[in-house]
Parts: structure tokens; sequence; C-alpha cells
């Protein structure tokens, strides 16, 4: 009887433990010949601290007072630039029932910048032709002067441009570009050798790290909700327990903290209509079981043909996840210009708070339209019709636009098209979401009210005569 | 891979006869034996196992062509499973539709915004009756007329027995058309709807289905395909197309070929010439011709000899250069 009841309970409890769900963490150290204490070869810290750079500059770029303010400017670009220590993390920060930890940049790791990390292709959508770290020292400058990072002679919000712009010039595209793609390559960072001499990991198990630490999801993704997720990035105290994965009191910066395209993941699962965040890390985690599983020798063929495999699902979920932005922002827009010009119609002159709101919401556009096309792929002609349809600036109260840039920096500004043509372009916008990356979860969807008429008409294809 | 076929498979099955949205809805159904028994006793004054007898003899709901239809069901239902992912929704069109608006007048004109309230939803509910009655006529007009589409739409009535089930008897190639047709109409409705009057525009439901489809299937649409032919008063008959008058669209007499192909309203019958009183249906058989072929319900006859047949038809027409077979037997 006993005996019976020790095997039923070892069979329980291996079976609990074969459902449980992996964190991308306490994977062994596989690296030959390591010779130091460290038993989990796993480490991301390069990554958690720019994505506090990252949170810490958008925070900055709100505290402008709209007069030109050179000591802003030079504390943005040490956020951005700069790889000096003392540098305090301004965001996220410790919050009454959601304590989080450390306070500064350089406990998670030293001598890290956004700048060396940030997309190096010229930036299509935005005039002058500039570079991408060129284009985020503009805006910086821009941003210095502007009342709370909004310009309103031009609509550009700058908190939005700024910090959309890098999620995908710098986290997108390191991770999806670089690491998940040719550094996975036989001849780069091989798995037969530490990363560096007397790392703790291998070449492709830190290449492996770092692009999830891109991602920003916590390292207990699996076993939470997407709901969880995003409540841990809004710092939400019924959200703590379950991100304080070691129940130490406090929540990690470096891997217990929701960051950049995985909230937004989360955000959009949590309609139930996708699963880009489970998908997603899902697939780091079955890669870097298998980059684990080679034991310290260099990945076969095959084996590499696998993960480049996994490689692909984040790549094409991640890209998915930034076209629902684009999407949700598109159907934002057009509400707003709907509702400025039903103002404007009525002769209100009232609109300061709905102009801001379309500012805010143009600039999340532009800027996750902008990170679309720092990936892996050039998207082409999408993108040229993506750039032409939201083109460089918000459409204004008299329909202008911003449609270049002078020697002095300064911008050109012209008669484009009219509010409701702009709608249109957004509705576009929403379309070509849809055709070409396949979006599912279609957050503020102008069409909504066609697809729940469609839902009640529909019956469902049936071979019926009359 | 097969499991979640199967269970699709079953689940669209049981749909079939437990959503109100469906047309063999069990509801549906014994409202129609209801009616269709009370027509016979009361109005044909036909004993109660006599009504009994015309509604559920086993000679029509077990006859060869009665299983037939069966078979024919459950083929096309496995069939759609995989084809209707590949065919064009309302949506794709909708969007279409509603971008093409909007270039075309330049921005959306939003009306009704001080319309009493529900009569916007009532209007969508009319134009959708209109619209969808009106395409299903016109398609089935063609499906008549056009050689290489009767070749198709000849399954359909090759039905000798009819039951409320020989609604399914219908060529897969019919079943791509409907849908393209369906499409079409939700597409227009919808688009035109709510670009004209934004999130106002609804549909007027009962149990989820349209308020006119419900009235439709509770008055006894099933009994369309049945052997009990009630026919309405003639003035009514004018507007609305009784089951007897479908009958006599399914009839082997020569004089009532290409008629009556409306499915709710008969005046696009009416105003076509096409239109025949269900008074005719006394005494009149069911199917293609008055002469029985051996093989008319076989599988590879249903599904394989329109392919053949309107094959040839094409190149008839085109050697002909007559694409419409307008005046031909129905044969």
């Amino acid at each position: 009887m006993k005996l019976k009841l020790i095997v039923t309970s070892v069979a329980l409890a291996s079976a609990m433990n074969a459902f449980a769900a992996q964190d991308y963490a306490n994977f062994p150290v596989t690296v030959k010949d390591y010779d130091g204490s460290a038993k989990d070869s796993v480490a991301y810290t390069g990554q958690a601290a720019r994505q506090v750079l990252h949170t810490s500059l958008k925070t900055l770029s709100k505290q402008g007072n709209g007069e030109p303010n050179a000591q802003l400017k030079a504390k943005m670009l040490t956020y951005f630039d700069g790889k000096h220590s003392g540098r305090d993390i301004l965001s996220p920060v410790s919050k009454s029932g959601f304590v989080v930890t450390p306070d500064q940049v350089d406990k998670l790791s030293g001598d890290k910048n956004l700048a060396g990390k940030t997309y190096k292709g010229t930036v299509a959508g935005w005039p002058g032709n500039m570079k991408g770290p060129e284009m985020v020292r503009f805006m910086i400058d821009k941003a210095s002067s502007a009342n709370k990072g909004f310009d309103p002679l031009t609509g550009y919000d700058y908190t939005q441009l700024i910090s959309k712009f890098l999620m995908g010039a710098v986290f997108y595209n390191q991770a999806v570009d670089n690491y998940l793609d040719e550094q996975l390559d036989a001849d780069k960072k091989p798995n037969n050798k530490p990363y560096k001499d007397g790392a703790k990991y291998t070449g492709k198990e830190h290449v492996w790290d770092e692009a999830f630490g891109y991602f920003g999801a916590p390292a207990n993704t699996l076993s939470l909700t997407a709901e969880d997720v995003y409540n841990i990035a809004k710092q939400k105290p019924e959200a703590f327990n379950k991100a304080d994965a070691n129940n130490d009191g406090k929540v990690s910066l470096y891997n217990e903290m929701t960051y950049a395209h995985a909230y937004y993941a989360a955000g959009f699962d949590k309609g139930g209509k996708t699963n880009y965040l489970h998908t997603i890390t899902q697939a780091f985690v079955d890669g870097r079981q298998l980059i684990t599983d080679a034991d310290g020798e260099a990945l076969s063929n095959m084996e590499r043909l696998q993960l480049k495999g996994y490689a692909e699902i984040i790549e094409k979920n991640w890209e998915k996840v930034i076209a629902e932005a684009v999407f949700k922002y598109a159907g934002s827009t057009y509400k707003d210009l709907g509702k400025l010009h039903q103002l404007i119609e009525a002769n209100n002159d009232n609109i300061d708070k709905e102009y801001r709101t379309y500012a805010k919401h143009w600039g999340e556009l532009k800027g996750f339209a902008l990170a679309l096309q720092t990936g892996k792929n050039n998207l082409g002609e999408t993108a040229d019709k993506l750039n032409k349809l939201i083109g460089f600036g918000p459409i204004l109260l008299g329909g202008t636009q911003v449609v270049g840039i002078d020697g002095n920096n300064d911008f050109i500004q012209s008669y484009s098209m009219n509010f409701e043509q702009y709608q249109l372009n957004m509705l576009k916008v929403q379309q070509l979401m849809i055709d070409e990356f396949g979006v599912k979860a279609r957050n503020k969807d102008v069409l909504s009210d066609m697809s729940g008429l469609a839902d009640k008409l529909s019956s469902g294809v049936a071979v019926e005569n009359d | 891979m097969l499991e979640t076929y199967l269970t699709d498979f079953l689940q669209n099955l049981s749909e079939t006869f437990t959503s109100p949205k469906k047309r063999v809805f069990i509801g549906y159904l014994l409202s129609g034996f209801a009616l269709g028994m009370a027509w016979l006793y009361w109005r044909k004054k036909q004993s109660l196992k006599e009504s009994w007898q015309r509604c559920f003899a086993k000679e029509i709901w077990w006859s060869p062509s009665s299983r037939a239809d069966y078979q024919v069901l459950l083929l096309n239902k496995l069939t759609f499973l995989f084809l209707a992912p590949l065919l064009l929704t309302q949506m794709t069109v909708a969007s279409w539709l509603f971008q093409t608006l909007y270039e075309v007048i330049g921005h959306r004109p939003i009306f009704g915004s001080d319309w009493p309230t529900g009569s916007i939803p009532l209007l969508f509910t009319l134009c959708y009756l209109l619209l969808d009655d009106f395409f299903r006529y016109y398609l089935h007009k063609l499906l008549h007329e056009v050689p290489a589409l009767w070749a198709f739409h000849k399954v359909h009535h090759s039905a000798r027995t009819m039951t409320p089930l020989t609604v399914f008897r219908a060529h897969p190639v019919e079943g791509v058309l409907f849908s393209l047709r369906t499409a079409i109409v939700q597409a227009i409705s919808i688009a035109g709807f709510v670009f004209f009057f934004g999130p106002q525009a609804d549909l007027v439901t009962v149990w989820g289905a349209s308020i006119f489809a419900f009235l439709f299937n509770l008055t006894g649409s099933n009994l369309r395909h049945s052997h009990v032919n009630i026919a309405y008063w003639p003035k009514l008959e004018k507007f609305l197309i009784s089951p007897a008058m479908h009958q006599i669209h399914h009839s082997t007499d020569p004089k009532h070929f290409d008629k009556n192909y409306g499915v709710i309203l008969a005046v696009w019958d009416r105003w076509g010439g096409t239109l025949v009183h269900g008074h005719e249906s006394e005494g009149i058989s069911y199917g293609l011709s008055r002469k029985i072929r051996a093989d008319e319900h076989s599988l590879k006859s249903l599904y394989l000899l329109p392919f053949k047949e309107s094959a040839s038809a094409v190149l008839k027409s085109l050697s002909q250069r007559r694409p419409f077979k307008r005046f031909q037997q129905n044969t």
C-alpha cells in the first residue's frame, strides 16, 4: 500500500513537472573546461540595461518646457550615446506595491549605450535622409526644446517617435537582423567555444540569450498569462507576486520585468485573438534548450537548421506584433481625425486636448511604422506605400504637413490633403497591415462595424439550393 | 489533424440542425411539419393517417433519390471543410468596396444620426432581404438559362422525391457560386450601410437570424422541398413564393420548365414573366423529365457527369456564339 502511494506520488510529481512551463532560466553551463562557479549559463544583462536606457530616455523626453534646454539635451544624450557610470534608472522606478531593483543602469550592466546598437541604415520614412543614430540625435535635440515632448507646430510627439523608433531600431533590429540571423551561422560565435575567454556561456548560447533580452519578456512568461505580463509592465500591484518569481520582495529589472515588444505582444494577446507572446517566448525557450542539449559541442548543420526554424518563428511573430501596433495606431489616428473634423465643423475652438491626443497616436503610428522597416527583410514596396500613406508628419488643421527639412534643420511644410483624405490613408494603412502581414488582433479596426455585421449575417458556408 | 477535421465536420453537421441561422434548424422543421399536417388535415380534408403518410412516408424519406440527397449533403460538407478557407469572403469584398466608396466620394457623409431609433437597422435588414432575394433569383435564373451552368444545377433538379434535405442536393460548383453570391450581396449591404450610416447599421435578428429569414423559415420554407403542396391565395402569390410554386419549379411537365425562380419574393418572377401560381401543382411529378434514367442518383452521375456536360455546353456555345439557352427544354 505504502509502495503504491510512493509510486503514485512520484508519477504525479513527474507528470506535474512535465507540464510545468519552462522559464527562460536555469539552463546549465555547457562550456567545456569552464572553471567558474556559475550553475546557470543564461545572461542578457546588457540587453536589460538597454531596455532601461530606452525607458529612461522616454521619461526624459517628456521633461522639456518649450524652450531650448542644453542641459536636458545633454542628459538625454547620456542615455543614448553615453556609456559612463552613475546613470540612474528613471523608469521603471519603485511604486507603492511594486518595488523594483536596481536603481542604476550599471547595476544591470556597465558600459552600455543605445547609439552603438541603433540601426545604421538610412531611415526612408523620415525627412533628411538620416541614418538611424543621426535621426535619434536630431529628435533628441527637438524634444529637449519641445513642451513635454510635443511640438504643436508640426504635430510631432517626440516622446512617442523616439521611443517607438528605438524599439525597432535597437531591440527588433539587433535581435532579428543580427543575433537571430547572421550570428547563427556556423563560423560566427560557435557553440564549442565560450563567448569570450572565461565566460560561463558558449557563443551560440549567449547570442540566443541576447535576442531574448531584446524581446523584453519576463523569464517566467510561460507560467503567466498575457494579461499578467501586460500588468507587470504597468506595475500593477496585483501583478507583483506573479512578477517576483524568486520571492525576494523586489521585481528584478533584469529578468522579472516586461519591456517594449513583449508588452505590446501581451497587449494584443489579451484580446484573445492572438498568441504572439507565448509563441515567441516558447520558440526562445525551445531554441535555448536545443543549444543547451548540444552540451558545449559545435552545432551540427541539422541543429542549426532547427535553430533557424525557431528563429524564423520568432522573427515572423515579432514582425506581426509591430504590424499590429501600426494597425492599432492607424485606427486611433483615424478616429482622432474624425473627432477633430467634427469639432472644427461645429466651429469649436477648444480642440487642444483632441489635437494632443491625435499627435500622440500619430507619433506612435509613425514610430512603429519606422520600426517595422528596421527588420531583417527589406520591405520594399510595402515600406514605400506605408511611408507615402503616413507621410513625414501628421496632417495639420489647414491640411498642411511636414514635407522636408531645410539647411537649418527646420521643417518645411506645405499643403497635402484634408483630414478626410488622410482618414482614407489611415484605412489603407490598416488594409496594408492585413494584406502584407496578416494581422489578427486588429485593435481599433476602422472597419470593425463591418466585421461585426458580417458576423451577424454569416451562417457559414453551406452548399444549399433555394 | 484527422481528429480536428472530424470534430469540425461533426460540429458543422450538428450546427446545420441546431442553429436558427440555418434553413433546416430543428425548430423550422417542426414548424414546417406542423403547418404541413394542418394543411393536409383541414384544407385537403385528409385523415390524420393520410396526412402523416404524405409528410413522413418511407417511400419519400428512404427513396433512392432521398438517399442520394443525404450522401450529397455529407460529401459536400466534407469537401467544403477544405474549400471554405479558399473562398472569397464578404469582408474582403466589403473592405475593397468601402475603400472604393471613400475614394470616389472623397469623404464619409454619415446620415441618419437624427433618425428614429431602430429605423436604420430596419432599413438595413429590409435592403438586405431585397438584395439577397434578388441575387438569389437572378443567379438561379442564370443556372437555368446558361447551359454550362445548367449542367451543374441539374443535380438539384434530378430529385424525384423531395424532403427538406433536398435543399442540400447541389453540385459543389454551385456551392462555390452560392458562396460568391453571398459574399457579394453581404459586402454590398455591409459596406454601403456602414459607409453611409456608421455604427448604426445593424441587423434586426430573432435568435441570431435575420428577422425576415426567421419568418420565412418559420412559416414553412422547408415545405418547398416536400410533397405537401401548400399554395397561397393568388393575390399573395403575386408577392410571395408559396411551397407549391417552388414544387412547380421542380415539375417534369415542360410547361413548368424555367418558372418560379424566386425564393421569398415573387415580384422578380412576375416582372420577368416566369411566375406560375401554386394551384397548378396538383398531380405534378418531380425530376428532370418523366423518363427515369437508371443511374440518375448515383454519386458518379451527380458529381462527375456535370463537368462533362458543362464542358460540351461551353464548346457548343462557343461554336454557336450563343451562351444562353433561352427557351431550351429543361432536360
